[in-house]
């Protein structure tokens, strides 16, 4: 068996992630004070989105980029309507909840990103920086996608179109993203060594903190579950090997290297649970969190952090030979 | 022996990224203040919930006081939100001082 698929288990990031679900599921009291989280998820998203603007300013834009930007689009539209179909199938949930998660499944976790460049870095596998943006054009269709299937025949609610448009394409990690990928390409890379000792040196530091937190909460949604049963389990799984699988595939098809396929691979895997269930809860309050929080969150998340990431690094490199 | 007036105490327990239209309904109703605050758990039909600011699943309190008028108007506006975005609001007679502040 391949070794590199364990290496991720030594690492701090992970380990971390493990110590949390471990506490939570021992009923530990640990925990990492409210504001804190948010603060880290907000920095987080800042030194990412600096990163990947200085790594694009040094490379340039060209054909690859629009390549990547492309796909990562059109699978962030395309992912839903297969989950929606599947999630009322096999999933037997209604229309509204199927569409919002439908709408988790074709958006992205910027966490799950994050890790995986770190993972995928300490293997080798440096992911090409104009990733931060596919990332951030993969947040919002998937909303819009979600949306359309869980409403249609039944018009929307009409005080709530300009809240939603406001949240889908001006929710904070959007615009945060967006915004310091945006800095960090006018900085470059001599702008950036100015802020450097704060978004590079205490990120790992910083992303331990949050993936610790993470593993908190998902295993504590995990034991609250009501809501969920064993098909949507079976889904929650199901979905990030084939939409993974799928997003791997198409990066070697377009031409990505073979990090950067597996980032798109990992890109397609994650499940939102950060932009789109602020997004749910002003125009799906109907759809239950209990449902896509706990599938996105709790079962998803930890299964690509544990093991997606390792399979698509795996995956991609068998297909580049 | 300061006077004291009867007027309506309103509490609405919402999720915290519905507040503004909460309190945009406030305001249109034609009462003049409101508070919001924060919420750390609870427990509901639905299970227990907590405060988790990253996921936007954190609730918030909108306390208001008003007269008994503009609080059923209130009421009227917010409604229809009570069931479709399970939002729970109680009120009661509270006795203020000032009255003609509310």
């Amino acid at each position: 068996m391949d070794a590199s698929l364990f290496a991720p288990f030594a690492s701090p990031v992970i380990l971390f992630f493990l110590l949390g679900l471990l506490a939570s599921a021992l009923r530990s009291d640990l925990a990492i004070p409210e504001a804190m989280a948010k603060g880290m998820s907000l920095y987080l998203m800042a030194a990412i989105g600096l990163k990947g603007g200085v790594a694009v300013a040094k490379s340039g834009v060209n054909a690859e980029v629009a390549a990547a930007l492309l796909a990562g689009l059109a699978l962030s539209f395309a992912i839903p309507v297969l989950a929606y179909a599947v999630l009322r199938s096999f999933g037997r949930l209604d229309q509204v909840n199927a569409g919002a998660v439908a709408a988790h499944y074709g958006s992205v976790s910027v966490v799950t990103f994050v890790t995986a460049n770190e993972i995928l870095g300490a293997g080798g596998l440096v992911v090409a920086g104009f990733m931060v943006a596919v990332l951030a054009v993969m947040e919002t269709p998937a909303i819009l996608s979600g949306l359309m299937l869980a409403r249609r025949g039944h018009g929307g609610d009409g005080h709530s179109r300009g809240e939603l448009l406001r949240e889908v394409f001006l929710n904070a990690s959007v615009v945060l993203l967006l915004g310091s990928f945006a800095i960090g390409l006018i900085a470059g890379p001599k702008g950036f060594a100015e802020v450097q000792p704060l978004f590079d040196s205490g990120f790992k530091g910083v992303l331990c903190l949050f993936l610790l937190d993470m593993g908190l909460i998902a295993a504590r949604r995990l034991i609250d579950a009501r809501a969920l049963n064993l098909r949507l389990v079976v889904l929650a799984i199901a979905f990030p090997l084939f939409n993974g699988t799928l997003g791997v595939l198409v990066g070697h098809a377009v031409g990505l290297d073979v990090a950067t396929a597996a980032a798109l691979g990992v890109l397609c895997a994650s499940a939102s649970y950060i932009a789109v269930p602020a997004a749910m809860r002003l125009a799906l309050p109907q759809a239950d969190p209990g449902i896509y929080l706990t599938m996105s969150l709790s079962i998803t998340f930890p299964f690509n952090i544990l093991v997606g990431i390792s399979l698509f690094a795996a995956l991609s490199r068998l297909l580049a030979g | 022996m300061i006077e004291t007036v009867i007027r309506k105490r309103i509490e609405i327990l919402v999720d915290s990224a519905l507040v503004r239209r909460v309190t945009d309904a406030i305001d249109k109703a034609g009462i003049t203040g409101w508070s919001v605050l924060p919420v750390t758990s609870g427990s509901g039909r639905d299970g227990r919930w907590r405060e988790e600011r990253v996921m936007g699943t954190d609730k918030s309190l909108v306390l208001t006081i008003s007269s008994i008028e503009k609080a059923e108007a209130l009421v009227e506006v917010l409604a229809p939100m009570l069931n479709s975005h399970g939002l729970l609001l109680t009120m009661w007679d509270v006795e203020v001082i000032r009255g003609e502040r509310f």
